[in-house]
């Protein structure tokens, strides 16, 4: 029997050969240039946040002591339609790792922490992970401290990055669909006659580093998304490509 | 008592999550979608959300299910109860979960027999080392066949 189309998901990618500093945040010929002029005024947005550094791996250079490593987060962008239709530009080759500390020294984590060199304290090349030709926007934020350890800190370190990071999806969302490296389109589709297979992920919802954000306005973002805790946990069923199109924001 | 930085799955992982890929490129099955449930604090709480995970798989006339789990200890008490909640519902299903020697189940059930272990250290610990213990295409592979083989058991 034929396949029934629901829908269609389209994924383009722009491959980055280097990322570096400079004048302006820009996106231009493989390159990927960050104003640091940024910095300030992403730290003056958040009232927990004391500061941020912002630093750049080069592929394989990892032998850097980091603090606890709360995420690993693609940068893309919606271009036409919600999450899990329509176009989707994301960045390949480079990839935004978020670790957080607090003035006190306290690291943001809870149940084991993974603060230490990064090429001793994370397995590369997995799906999770950079690979080691990658390049790692290490973006270091420093909460304030003496503050009871709460899901604010954890919310607020996910947004000033969300807010990082949504200056480069506006320059993604601009930029010439026809020149990306690499386009995969994918199907939400009814294939009838075959076996009903439900995925089911049971994900943390128990509080601060315990929490995951679902469907934010971007992919993979924050801004506009629900925490799993807010909505009591309860099961929420997500389309394949909605799930792909980088419906979940870890917070664990 | 939750997750680990070895065991937690970064938004890049649920970006190019390898269950997703396995289980929607396999001709054989109809992927109905992925529900995603939280991990309440209450054992109350946990009964009520996995009642209402098991429902829903029962209402959208799942013939399997794959469940995977982000965490172990605590988290288990949780998954084990969906399971059964699932199994009550004599749906098949194959469960994803880190267990190594360290994670061994705090609570167990009759339906917990097809349980793909995705640890990935030597030792079968929590290492603190982020992407280690996830699961991988291989682990999604087998959980897949394993589920073929309990759904086609099933028909009889």
């Amino acid at each position: 029997m034929k396949d029934t189309i629901l829908r269609r998901l389209v994924i383009k990618s722009f491959h980055i050969e280097q990322v570096m500093f400079g004048k302006k945040t820009t996106i231009h010929e493989n390159t990927l240039t960050i104003d640091k002029k940024e910095i300030p005024l992403l730290e003056e947005s958040e009232e927990l946040v004391k500061s941020i550094q912002i630093d750049i791996l080069k592929p394989g250079e990892y032998h850097k002591y980091t603090n606890t490593i709360m995420d690993i987060i693609p940068i893309s962008a919606k271009v036409l339609g919600e999450i899990g239709e329509g176009i989707t530009h994301t960045l390949t080759g480079v990839y935004v790792m978020l670790t957080g500390v607090d003035e006190d020294g306290r690291q943001m984590s809870e149940f084991g922490s993974s603060e230490g060199f990064l090429d001793e304290q994370m397995v590369f090349d997995r799906a999770g992970t950079p690979s080691i030709k990658d390049y790692i926007i290490h973006f270091d934020v420093t909460l304030k401290g003496g503050l009871p350890f709460s899901r604010e800190l954890t919310l607020a370190t996910h947004r000033v990055c969300d807010r990082f990071i949504q200056n480069l999806r506006n320059i993604l969302k601009n930029m010439d669909g026809r020149k990306c490296s690499e386009a995969n389109e994918y199907y939400d589709r009814i294939r009838s006659g075959k076996k009903n297979v439900l995925i089911i992920k049971q994900i943390a919802g128990q509080g601060a580093n315990y929490d995951n954000q679902i469907l934010p306005s971007e992919p993979s973002g924050f801004s506009g998304g629900r925490s799993i805790i807010d909505m009591g946990n309860i099961p929420i069923i997500l389309s394949p490509n909605e799930y792909r199109d980088g419906a979940i924001r870890a917070m664990t | 008592m939750g997750i680990g930085p070895s065991t937690k799955e970064t938004t890049l992982h649920h970006f190019r999550d390898p269950l997703l890929e396995v289980v929607s490129n396999d001709e054989d099955v109809n992927l109905l979608g992925v529900v995603v449930v939280g991990t309440p604090q209450s054992n109350k709480e946990k009964y009520y959300v996995g009642k209402r995970t098991a429902v829903l798989a029962e209402a959208l006339r799942a013939d399997g299910v794959i469940i995977s789990v982000d965490g172990w200890g605590n988290s288990h008490v949780d998954y084990a109860n969906t399971i059964e909640e699932i199994g009550k519902r004599k749906i098949p299903l194959v469960g994803l979960s880190f267990i190594g020697t360290q994670a061994k189940f705090v609570v167990t059930n009759k339906y917990m027999d097809t349980i793909v272990d995705f640890n990935k250290s030597k030792e079968g610990i929590e290492t603190e080392v982020v992407g280690e213990n996830n699961v991988n295409h291989m682990d999604c592979k087998k959980a897949l066949a394993f589920l073929k083989l309990k759904m086609k058991k099933n028909e009889r």
